[in-house]
């Protein structure tokens, strides 16, 4: 026994010795990517990573000034939805003991705030891949000098969410209305109890009934819930035609599954996090057909001549479509390489220099970085019609296919927008059943 | 010169008498001054911050012990005072800003009222119902959270408050200084006759009553005392993190609590406070094994509690020292008598 | 009126599942007075075998939840005595060594099935509509399930010699040794027959639900406050309170759908309220404190 304590004592000394010494690795660039690697979040965020980190060493890597460097990327699992000390703990280390020049990443927004104070703490430039809300960027209006390290990679913020949301489903409005005949929509409205949706709930309020819609219930469901057959009971009396779910979280499957296996006579639109990935259709076990989701990449869908690359690329590597946090892949590519190339140096401040003032092309648009009502930076992403739009896609049959934007027209008198690879919107056969007289 | 003389050599001959004669002391004052040299030492940030959050846990484990381990009033919602002495301190820094000094002892205080609101339903309740009873009260409380976004902030908490103090050094030192001092008053309380009464009252209730002590006073007093340890907890951990959010009011901040208590040692102050370390330091050691590390953690769990049912320092505590069976006083193991009353021990 | 037969079919759903795993968890408190915490790993346990048998090794989901009892079943019986029995006497260290291997299933699931969220089809497919509500046909055999085991369970205890020494066992433990009856081989069937109930609402469950692996936490805690408001150790009592708890539920989410998720506090309140009137639960016992 008290041999064995010896040895293992042994042991994990030398274990610590090994993990405490850093390794000596020459000119890299070193990118610590942080993500909930465990979840399909973080395996997006460090497979998006991986690929530009293999197409930009393929090509010899990055002109720094004199010397070409090549990236080498750090794993960091933050485990930040089960725990956000943890996260807390994986960014400090990332940034103090594995010495990473940038970071890239970030998921749950209640650790992303504190990600995000560390690594501002280190003048650490940190692109957020991931987290919607608002405050991340309103800090930096706030606290430039502090907070100017922060970049929002992707999505665009809560606010803007919420907008194209309703663009979307006011699309899908009109399609139900023009053929099924029906005078006034009636929409439920289901948010997961979460705070990036309370401010659209309260949008929902004011802006459906502004759009011509009748809501009928707003119902509230945790973001774990498995068992909504009682609030799809509710909403199928309240006589429905369209459910705008609002999900990010694991709720969004047993929803669209136990909906599309009542058949309950309303269509799924909005925002479904879950039903953005491949493996959505498994998961319901095919119930989720016709259901509408908001969704950054489509396969076959091109916003701009730099997506087909970039999806067909991803499909071929890893055998499923990227979701919005792959977006670490752009951060590198069309973000972080070229400004580095521009300022000649890996210095933060001068790269924060140059990459706040620059409108440049992403994989899903061009991102230009907004500034407040007093003309402070946010570095906020801008979105409309030109920027970023993101798609409105829909499951057709065990196929992600997009349909939105499709001859949309922004403002009035603006040219209506397509974007490549759209097809028309499925209504539901049931819907069709129950409405067409 | 001669007044200092008189107190180093009372310093000395203490030291010599109580702290040098039994291994368990010396290793307390290595421990302690190992804490305090660190950072002269290392100067590694990262594993500061590592001991801060180390030291933190252990307040509260060791809070969780004074009323668990020695009321025998086992509480599955300690996550209660935690999360209510983060969000009291945030509350009070950002909207009343307050500064940290004085927002950690009031969200402390409000901690104590929580303690008070739980304790008295309690009362009645015994053993395994009392366990599961208070599970149920940091669940409710964040449901509250998130009824009351706007106040609250929901999922996100509250943040944006201000740290401990700017330095990771001095974080550092108020941290470990404001266990080692907690830990000594916590140590105290259970050492005077305050504590005596909750050992009674664990050992046995209805005795205690029956000796005249109103035992109502002292199970409030002690979920008012734990809630007050664990709330300090609480806010220091909001003012370190700089935001104060639900994951402090998580099922598996009130179960790891209880993992680090009975693993170090219940019904002991020290045992809490050096499970927490273990098995904290352990989790970080173990990274290099990164998707194995929980379960080795479990594993490691599993197994001491096979051969150490009763925790680690209790174990390792009984291997290094003897009771002696006339005096009752310890003795280091290998002595044939007793170092006070000379009695054999064998 | 249509909004009370929502709500009363609702509560029978929701309380059937917490019927089903509330029995088994009373059942081995009762006998050994074990708080196994671990009970609902075992009820995930039991989902991701069926989910492996049936769609990666392609077989019909029956045969998924049988092998899922039988394994379960042993797995339980295997780490009770492995871990368990050696520390029954010391309660503390018995209450955190079901927490460990709780979160030692936990981290075996993730590493094996990773976090992605999985779903497991239904045994029987489809819905049919009773009083203008539409209810699976995998929901009314979750509530056919949960009655077919209590009545199962109550022939079993109140008939046969293995129910009796079960019975016996947890009414007092060291007379029960006295009687004859092998107490530590009682404990170790009760805790497959325990865990084995486990498996089998995991069984019924699991295609209502999304398989993940913490989700054996939420089910946990509302089957330990069903439990201890029914009274720990009464099987009655179990029964009662998952319908109890069920109904709150349900009534928050069809009353006021803006806190449906409130609908696990609220539930919860309700448990604290009942224990404030009656300390021990509803049907509870109020057994003496052991020495």
């Amino acid at each position: 026994m008290k041999k064995l304590n010896v040895l293992c004592s042994i042991v994990l000394v030398s274990f610590l010795v090994v993990t405490i010494s850093v390794p000596a690795w020459g000119a890299r660039i070193k990118i610590g990517v942080i993500g909930p690697m465990k979840y399909v979040q973080g395996k997006g965020h460090w497979n998006g990573a991986k690929m530009a980190r293999d197409e930009i060493n393929a090509k010899g890597g990055i002109k720094v000034g004199d010397e070409m460097m090549k990236i080498k990327l750090v794993k960091a699992d933050s485990n930040e939805i089960l725990n956000v000390t943890d996260a807390a703990n994986a960014m400090e280390r990332l940034i103090t003991r594995s010495k990473v020049d940038f970071v890239i990443g970030g998921f749950r927004t209640e650790a992303v705030l504190a990600m995000q104070d560390i690594a501002m703490e280190n003048k650490m430039i940190f692109i957020g891949v991931g987290a919607a809300t608002n405050e991340l960027c309103d800090r930096v209006g706030r606290d430039y000098d502090t907070y100017k390290y922060w970049f929002r990679g992707s999505p665009f913020n809560s606010s803007l969410l919420a907008k194209t949301a309703f663009v979307q489903v006011g699309t899908v409005a009109a399609i139900l209305q023009k053929n099924l005949n029906i005078p006034k929509i009636k929409i439920a409205v289901v948010g997961e109890k979460a705070m990036w949706v309370e401010g659209m709930i309260r949008a929902c309020k004011v802006f459906l009934p502004k759009m011509g819609m009748e809501v009928v219930g707003i119902w509230r469901p945790s973001p774990v819930a498995t068992d909504v057959t009682a609030e799809l009971s509710a909403i199928q009396r309240s006589g429905a035609h369209i459910i705008f779910t609002i999900f990010s979280s694991s709720v969004g499957i047993p929803f669209a599954r136990q909906a599309g296996e009542l058949k309950i006579p309303a269509v799924l639109t909005g925002i479904n996090v879950e039903a953005q990935k491949d493996g959505f259709w498994e998961a319901t076990q095919g119930m989720g057909n016709y259901l509408m989701t908001m969704n950054t990449y489509a396969r076959g869908v091109e916003s701009n001549e730099l997506t087909k690359a970039f999806v067909d690329g991803y499909v071929a590597k890893y055998g499923e479509t990227p979701t919005y946090t792959s977006d670490t892949y752009s951060a590198i590519v069309n973000t972080l390489a070229p400004v580095i190339e521009e300022a000649g140096t890996l210095d933060a401040d001068k790269i924060v220099a140059i990459l706040e003032n620059r409108v440049y092309k992403s994989t899903s648009g061009t991102i230009k970085y907004m500034k407040d009502a007093k003309g402070n930076h946010l570095h906020e992403l801008t979105w409309g019609p030109g920027y970023l739009t993101s798609l409105a896609v829909q499951w057709q049959d065990g196929e992600l296919k997009a349909f939105w934007p499709n001859n949309w027209v922004a403002a009035k008198g603006a040219p209506p927008i397509t974007y490549k690879g759209m097809v028309p919107y499925k209504i539901p056969p049931w819907m069709i059943e129950k409405y067409k007289k | 010169m001669d007044f200092i003389l008189f107190h180093l050599k009372k310093l000395f001959t203490i030291l010599k008498n109580e702290v040098f004669v039994l291994p368990s002391r010396v290793v307390v004052g290595l421990f302690v001054l190992f804490l305090i040299l660190f950072p002269v030492i290392f100067k590694d940030p990262y594993w500061m911050r590592i001991l801060i959050l180390t030291s933190i846990f252990a307040i509260f484990a060791a809070s969780w012990d004074l009323l668990s381990g020695f009321t025998g009033q086992m509480n599955f919602g300690h996550a209660l005072f935690f999360g209510v002495g983060a969000y009291g301190a945030a509350f009070l820094n950002l909207h009343a800003h307050i500064p940290p000094w004085g927002s950690i002892p009031l969200g402390a205080l409000v901690a104590v009222l929580a303690g008070l609101i739980i304790g008295i339903p309690c009362l009645r309740l015994r053993g395994t119902y009392l366990a599961l009873t208070t599970l149920a009260f940091p669940i409710i409380l964040m449901g509250l959270v998130f009824a009351f976004p706007d106040l609250t902030g929901g999922e996100l908490g509250i943040s944006g408050i201000d740290r401990l103090a700017d330095a990771r050094i001095a974080n550092y030192y108020i941290a470990v200084v404001v266990m080692l001092g907690l830990g000594t008053i916590m140590w105290k309380i259970t050492d005077s006759n305050i504590g005596i009464i909750f050992h009674a009252i664990r050992e046995d209730e209805v005795a205690v009553r029956a000796a005249g002590i109103n035992t109502t006073r002292y199970k409030l007093l002690a979920f008012c005392l734990s809630g007050f340890f664990a709330g300090i907890a609480g806010g220091l951990y909001a003012h370190f993190m700089r935001i104060a959010g639900p994951s402090t009011l998580e099922v598996s901040m009130s179960f790891g609590v209880v993992i680090w208590a009975i693993f170090g040692g219940i019904a002991s102050i020290y045992g809490p406070i050096g499970g927490v370390f273990v098995l904290n330091i352990l989790l970080e050691f173990l990274r290099f094994w990164e998707d194995y590390r929980m379960l080795m953690f479990a594993g490691v769990v599993l197994l001491t509690l096979l051969f150490m049912p009763d925790g680690l320092f209790p174990w390792l505590r009984d291997k290094i020292e003897k009771e002696c069976p006339r005096c009752k006083i310890r003795n280091i193991a290998w002595r044939d008598t007793c170092r006070v009353c000379t009695a054999p021990l064998d | 009126m249509n909004l009370v037969i929502d709500i009363v079919i609702s509560g029978l759903i929701s309380g059937s599942v917490y019927a089903l795993l509330a029995i088994g968890f009373s059942l081995i408190f009762g006998v050994a007075r074990i708080v196994n915490i671990a009970h609902t790993a075992f009820y995930m346990v039991a989902a991701y075998c069926i989910y492996y048998v049936s769609l990666k090794m392609g077989l019909h989901p029956v045969w998924g939840m049988l092998l899922a009892i039988v394994l379960v079943s042993l797995l339980g019986m295997l780490c009770y005595q492995l871990f368990i029995n050696p520390i029954r006497e010391h309660e503390g260290a018995v209450l955190i060594a079901t927490i460990a291997l709780a979160i030692a299933f936990q981290e075996i699931v993730s590493i094996k099935f990773t976090g992605t969220y999985l779903s497991v089809p239904s045994l029987i497919k489809g819905y049919f509509t009773i009083l203008g509500v539409k209810v699976f046909y995998q929901q009314l055999l979750t509530f056919c399930a949960a009655v077919l085991v209590m009545a199962v369970l109550w022939v079993f205890l109140m008939r046969t010699r293995l129910g009796l020494a079960i019975r016996s066992t947890a009414q007092d433990r060291e007379v029960a040794n006295l009687m004859g009856i092998n107490e530590a081989r009682v404990a170790m069937f009760v805790m497959g027959i325990s865990v084995g109930l486990a498996a089998f609402a995991g069984a019924v469950v699991v295609p209502l639900t999304v398989l993940e692996p913490h989700m054996w936490m939420p089910p946990l805690i509302m089957m330990m406050a069903v439990v201890v408001l029914g009274g720990l150790g009464s099987l009655k009592g179990s029964f009662t309170g998952a319908y109890i708890m069920g109904f709150a539920q349900a009534l928050v989410v069809f009353l006021a759908p803006m806190g449906a998720y409130l609908k696990g506090s609220v539930a919860l309140s309700i448990m604290i309220v009942v224990l404030l009137i009656r300390p021990e639960g509803l049907f509870g016992v109020a057994f003496e404190e052991e020495r």
